[in-house]
């Protein structure tokens, strides 16, 4: 029996797909990452049948490619080797529990941000989630497993630290649990103590198995909340403001971006460019407290320290949500709703790609100084995004860039991205949801000893090496 | 025939795969009944879209295994509604070019190489006696007349209690109108992309109804009424007259009294179903809605989570798929139907012979009575 027929026999003939548009459609992603069209595509529906998949994939060394929606925008869900088996997991797409109590929820991989948000809201309406810069189409339990960002991030940092444990099926096919879910059923509190093993998942980009559950924490809903907008003028203060504020505990979030974002999503058409005077940096700031007083007394520690910022620059506007609602129109909410809505102004072409790291407190500013030289020299949008990350320990940072798929610029931005890359490496950051391409660099930089051990333990859980053979350049 | 321009060529550097069209905005339901059925990546909007450039940039070749993505799409629009790039209003364009291309380079889908040899032959679909003119003289209406009710093949053919309502209410309103020697409008044909008939379609239909001198062209059919009012245009082929969909027109004879509804003893429990190409086809959304409203019945709209108006669930016949997809399209009437069924309402109604043709088919029990507005109306009138 050939390969597909046997794949055919776990999920159903009608869940395995080997045409032509399979292949091409799940062989690249928005990103400038090289294509490679996959042998055929799996969709499981149980934990079973993901079991039976890994089983006959050891049998036949068959490397596996985990895949969602695949909107890492690292190109993690391109295979690196000929042969791949794509294993799309969006049919497991169940909310499974929520502990009100604990504050947890147990979901599978395909349940999206979106699905959280309906789900909370209906049932239980006290509890929030968050959500990342991203569609709401997107697979919360992928977004934690990457490291990725949300809205909760300034408070409680990368989402993989929202990860109270999970349930995988190992390349052997077993099934294992880590964290507090080992003593069994809702029980998905923490995953401490004992040895944090959610660090063989996390991080891994679907290297050491494929996860089939994940308890990630959910968040009280507050009682009050407001924003408001932060205007800025050069990169040094901007981030020694932004580092004032974060560091005083009165905001839930701040998401620093170019000017030219907040332009985009007023409706400014393509390429959009800096004015000689305007501010060079719009800040959405999150503010939430359990009372209007709370919420009240925040708003107005935030004005002092906008104020007291303008001796050295006098320029700096910080505005009501009411205000920017004016000025914006609509615009406002798709702003700071559900961000798929502002998320638009990245679907502008059919490329989007970004250098994303995660970097020290004391880099940001020559960061951003730095990266808006280099996307300028190569003529690209200036789309900078900085995020301070739990609390003050580090920020997200990264350069945006949307782009026409042409071979031409193709080019231009993945030489851009070089750039971008080395600037990151040289003020120490590290690059999350790290495409093959930036691993290589990163591994030219980066203590060897950790890549050494990172091998070994690749090669401990997966002697075959049938998972997502060839990612972080391993 | 003005050349239409390539909608593939247009929009080659857009769609990132964002997903936003696999689901209703904000309400986080399904919107794609084929992404959702098929769940393929390819079986989404944005799949759709790649295939097209996949085959532009020379990046995928032709392949019969690329039939089923391209052709199990009910064009129902739900995606362009979703959608939030600058593609957005034309990705149904560009799924219509794709399947073209795919005509022309690997045949049309057998079931749909049927209906356009019955065109061919019988001017019709379903492959019926063409009988339109005899339709007239039966009901001795005129050769000219102000108003031309332009049947379509599916009330004419198989849902002969539409055309007839239709007729019904007509006379009861008291309305100069006509029924001309009318062919397919070509909607079929050009929602699989078998181009070659649909010219000769629209300019025998052009000019049948010019003959009559009528201002108004009225049809009960969705397809038809996009077909005559918007792609004839497309084709570079003009009407002289104003082209209504049913819906709009009894709106405007119950408005001005010259059809009045009758009391009833007990109201009946109605809800609506928006056909795709009324409603995201045609923006029109309100007109049944204003109809129901002067109905003496009770009105309970499906809920905004089961999708109305613009993120209404398809009832899957579109696009060539209730020939070609049977099983599936009717999977997707059925989940339809099961939302008419939360209402409590005791009738579901449409405004499009197609959906009730499709719903009346998936229903397995006849717990809901599906009609179409024009019947009601000429129930209640």
């Amino acid at each position: 029996m050939d390969l597909k027929s046997q794949f055919q026999q776990i999920v159903g003939e009608q869940h395995v797909a080997d045409g032509a548009g399979e292949r091409y459609v799940y062989s690249f992603d928005m990103t400038e990452n090289p294509s490679k069209e996959p042998l055929m595509v799996v969709m499981p529906s149980t934990v079973e049948e993901v079991q039976n998949i890994i089983r006959l994939a050891n049998e036949t060394r068959t490397p596996l490619v985990p895949f969602v929606t695949g909107q890492n925008v690292g190109g993690l869900t391109i295979p690196q080797v000929e042969g791949a088996v794509i294993v799309d997991l969006k049919r497991m797409d169940r909310i499974l529990e929520v502990d009100e109590e604990a504050m947890y929820m147990l979901v599978e991989p395909g349940v999206t941000f979106g699905d959280v948000k309906k789900y909370l809201e209906k049932h239980f309406p006290s509890l929030r989630y968050t959500y990342p810069l991203a569609p709401p189409f997107t697979s919360v339990m992928a977004n934690a497993l990457l490291q990725g960002l949300c809205d909760l991030s300034t408070m409680h940092g990368s989402m993989s630290d929202f990860i109270n444990g999970l349930e995988a099926v190992l390349p052997n096919g077993d099934i294992v649990r880590v964290g507090s879910g080992i003593m069994g059923e809702e029980n998905w509190f923490g995953r401490y103590p004992l040895p944090d093993l959610v660090g063989l998942f996390s991080g891994w980009q679907g290297m050491t198995g494929i996860v089939t559950k994940i308890s990630l924490k959910l968040w009280p809903k507050k009682k009050a909340m407001t924003h408001a907008a932060l205007f800025t003028f050069g990169e040094q203060q901007t981030t020694d403001l932004l580092k004032r504020i974060v560091r005083e505990g009165i905001i839930e979030d701040a998401d620093c971006q170019s000017l030219s974002i907040v332009k985009m999503l007023m409706g400014v058409a393509p390429p959009v460019t800096p004015h000689r005077g305007e501010p060079d940096y719009g800040t959405v700031l999150i503010l939430s407290a359990n009372s209007e007083i709370e919420l009240n007394e925040k708003y107005r520690q935030l004005e002092n320290l906008v104020e007291l910022s303008k001796k050295d620059e006098p320029r700096n506007l910080l505005i009501d949500w009411g205000t920017v609602t004016k000025l914006m129109g609509e615009q406002a909410n798709a702003w700071i709703d559900f961000p798929s809505d502002a998320f638009k102004v990245l679907a502008q072409y059919d490329g989007l790609t970004w250098v994303g790291t995660y970097i020290h407190p004391k880099y940001w500013g020559a960061a951003l100084e730095g990266g808006r030289r280099i996307v300028e020299k190569y003529g690209f949008e200036l789309m900078a995004f900085l995020k301070p990350m739990h609390m003050l320990h580090f920020a997200e940072f990264k350069f945006i860039i949307r782009f026409p798929k042409d071979p031409a610029t193709l080019e231009r931005v993945r030489r851009c991205n070089e750039e971008l890359l080395d600037l990151a490496l040289g003020l120490k950051a590290i690059p999350y949801k790290t495409p093959v391409w930036s691993a290589r660099r990163l591994q030219q930089f980066a203590d060897p000893a950790f890549f050494k051990l990172l091998r070994d333990l690749k090669k401990l859980l997966d002697p075959n090496n049938i998972m997502n053979p060839g990612r972080l350049d391993l | 025939m003005t050349p239409v321009p390539s909608a593939i060529e247009e929009w080659l550097h857009s769609c990132i795969r964002c997903g936003n069209c696999k689901y209703v905005f904000k309400e986080y339901s399904p919107s794609c009944p084929s992404g959702e059925s098929f769940n393929f990546e390819t079986y989404f909007a944005s799949g759709r879209l790649w295939i097209a450039h996949g085959i532009r940039n020379g990046e995928l070749d032709w392949d019969s295994s690329l039939i089923d993505p391209i052709f199990a799409c009910t064009t129902c629009g739900a995606c362009e509604v979703q959608c939030l790039a600058p593609h957005r209003e034309n990705i149904l364009e560009v799924i219509e070019e794709l399947r073209a291309l795919a005509v022309k380079e690997l045949g049309p889908l057998p079931e749909h190489r049927k209906f356009a040899e019955r065109i061919g032959e019988n001017h019709n679909p379903y492959g019926a006696p063409h009988h339109s003119r005899e339709l007239a003289k039966a009901h001795n209406l005129p050769l000219s007349a102000s108003v031309v009710y332009f049947i379509g093949c599916t009330s004419n053919y198989r849902e002969e209690e539409i055309r007839d309502s239709t007729i019904s209410l007509l006379k009861k309103a008291g309305v100069d109108f006509t029924i001309v020697d009318e062919y397919c409008c070509g909607s079929p044909l050009l929602r699989t992309g078998q181009l070659s008939l649909t010219s000769a379609l629209a300019e025998h239909n052009q000019k049948v109804i010019e003959a009559t001198g009528a201002q108004r062209v009225v049809t009960s059919c969705s397809g038809c009424y996009r077909t005559l009012a918007r792609d004839y245009s497309r084709m570079g082929i003009k009407l002289n007259a104003e082209i209504m969909h049913i819906s709009q027109y009894i709106r405007e004879l119950l408005r001005s009294g010259r059809l009045a509804a009758h009391s009833i003893p007990h109201r009946i429990q109605v809800t609506y179903h928006d056909p795709c190409h009324l409603g995201r086809h045609m923006n029109e959304y309100d007109a049944p809605r204003d109809v129901l409203q002067q109905l003496p019945i009770t009105f309970t709209e499906i809920s905004t989570e089961d999708g109305i108006r613009e993120n209404a669930w398809c009832c899957g016949a579109g696009g060539g798929c209730k020939s070609a997809y049977p099983d599936w399209s009717r999977e997707t009437a059925r989940i339809r139907l099961n939302h008419a069924q939360r209402t409590g309402a005791g009738v579901l109604v449409s405004s499009c012979p197609f959906c009730k043709r499709v719903l009346s088919d998936a229903q397995e029990n006849d717990s809901v009575e599906i009609l179409d507005l024009s019947e009601l109306v000429d129930r209640l009138t």
